[in-house]
């Protein structure tokens, strides 16, 4: 699990090393990359959202 | 290394000539009001970021260009990926784009406060004009460009504010807040004074919103910054900021002329009267698209001379120029000219350039037409 979370957040950032993205390839499920990436993607809007909503303030 | 130095040395320099770019004109202006003034440190800090980061980029690309040729024997280091490198250059241009956006968004804020205003105009774009209007103060009023034609077609020399002049300007009082409302009667035009640091979209049906707080008294000129036909380049903005006083005696005299004015709706008047009153709307409002000699420029512009439609419905040629024609360029007149303008350049257009029609028409009958 922590090493989906960490790679889809090297994904977010765009950045992954050569030697995990093999064992993600090699390993890992399509499902768990997918599911964790959208749970994160909508967490890093709620963030931003967030931040503009203390700014405006 | 030593290329390094040099060219943060030539940097240095380039600051110091800053000054002198803004002299020039080169540069934004710092302008007259608080927030302007902060727009343009933005915009400097902003600037100088890049300038180092350009000047570093650049110095370590031509050290290595150099220090590394081929001729000297170098060899390529062949590896594929270096994932300390990677981070270390992506995070540096996040950490610097959130830097530069924590000033910028300050700033912005500040620009989108319009709370508090002590005076509220508002601001329509029209082809090719613009109109003000002191909400909540009974005066409004019109602003043509004053540059004569004569100096456009290139047979006159070009005066010093040569497309930036006015007949009539916007006038503001310095230390208040000042709020305009933005909107257009057509198409998109952008209201645009660099000293303010304001330009501002006006859009049909849309208000936007923007305000400032003039810190000196002056003249000061701005252009429509959206294109928006023809004479897109003749719509130019003057603004007169006057200190406080001089404002509202300003204001209270154009009050007065305004209750006057509509005093005259309810007399009778004479038909010279209404000609000599109908040629000055004509020439500041109908003149700029159907021509001063009522030619037009067919098919936009129809010509007013000899139209035979017009001189045989009185009706419906009043109705035109009160509610426009919908699909063509012909804006509704019946919020920007008040019930005398209207009467008079009904009756001027009806009996000029051989136009001799010799019907009238009263600023009371447009008034009722007007439901007012
Ligand atoms: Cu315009």
């Amino acid at each position: 699990m922590w090493t989906v979370i960490k790679s889809v957040l090297a994904a977010f950032f765009g950045v992954q090393k050569e030697q995990q993205r093999r064992e993600d390839f090699e390993q890992g499920r399509p499902g768990a990359f997918i599911v964790t990436g959208l749970v994160m993607a909508a967490f890093l809007v709620g963030i931003l959202a967030f931040v503009a909503i203390l700014v405006s303030r | 290394m030593r290329t390094l130095l040099v060219w943060l040395a030539g940097a240095l320099s380039l600051a110091g000539s800053s000054q002198a770019a803004l002299a020039s004109g080169w540069n934004m202006p710092v302008g007259v009001t608080d927030l302007s003034r902060e727009i343009y440190n933005l915009h400097m800090t902003i600037f100088w970021i890049c300038v180092v980061i350009g000047v570093i980029v650049f110095a370590v690309m031509f050290y290595s260009l150099i220090r590394y040729r081929h001729a000297k024997g170098a060899k390529a280091a062949n590896f594929h990926e270096n994932t300390t490198v990677e981070v270390i250059w992506t995070a540096i241009p996040l950490l610097i784009l959130v830097g530069m956006a924590v000033p910028a968004t300050a700033t912005l804020k500040k620009m989108y406060d319009t709370s508090d205003a002590e005076l509220d105009v508002m601001v329509t774009g029209q082809q090719w004009r613009w109109h003000y209007e002191y909400l909540g103060e009974d005066v409004a009023f019109t602003s043509n460009m004053s540059t004569p034609r004569a100096q456009i077609r290139g047979d006159e020399p070009f005066g010093e504010n040569y497309l930036l002049e006015v007949d009539q300007p916007l006038v503001l009082p310095i230390n208040r807040k000042v709020r305009f409302l933005f909107t257009a009667d057509d198409v998109i035009h952008a209201w645009w004074v660099p000293d303010f640091a304001v330009k501002q979209d006006t859009i049909p049906g849309f208000i936007n919103e923007n305000w400032v707080r003039i810190n000196e008294p002056g003249i000061y000129r701005g252009q429509c910054a959206e294109l928006c036909g023809r004479d897109h380049a003749f719509m130019p903005i003057v603004v007169h900021a006057m200190e406080e006083d001089d404002f509202d005696t300003w204001l209270a005299e154009r009050k007065e002329a305004a209750a006057e004015e509509a005093l005259g709706v309810e007399r009778e008047w004479q038909k010279e009267e209404l000609m000599e009153r109908g040629e000055a709307v004509y020439a500041s409002i109908c003149a700029s698209c159907h021509q001063p000699d009522g030619e037009g420029s067919p098919p936009a512009f129809p010509a007013l001379a000899g139209n035979q439609r017009m001189l045989e419905d009185r009706e419906w040629h009043t109705n035109v120029i009160i509610d426009g024609v919908s699909g063509t360029a012909m804006p509704a007149f019946r919020s920007t000219l008040n019930p005398v303008e209207l009467a008079a350049v009904v009756t001027y257009t009806r009996n000029a350039w051989g136009n001799d029609t010799g019907s009238e028409v009263q600023p009371s009958t447009i008034a009722q037409r007007l439901g007012q």
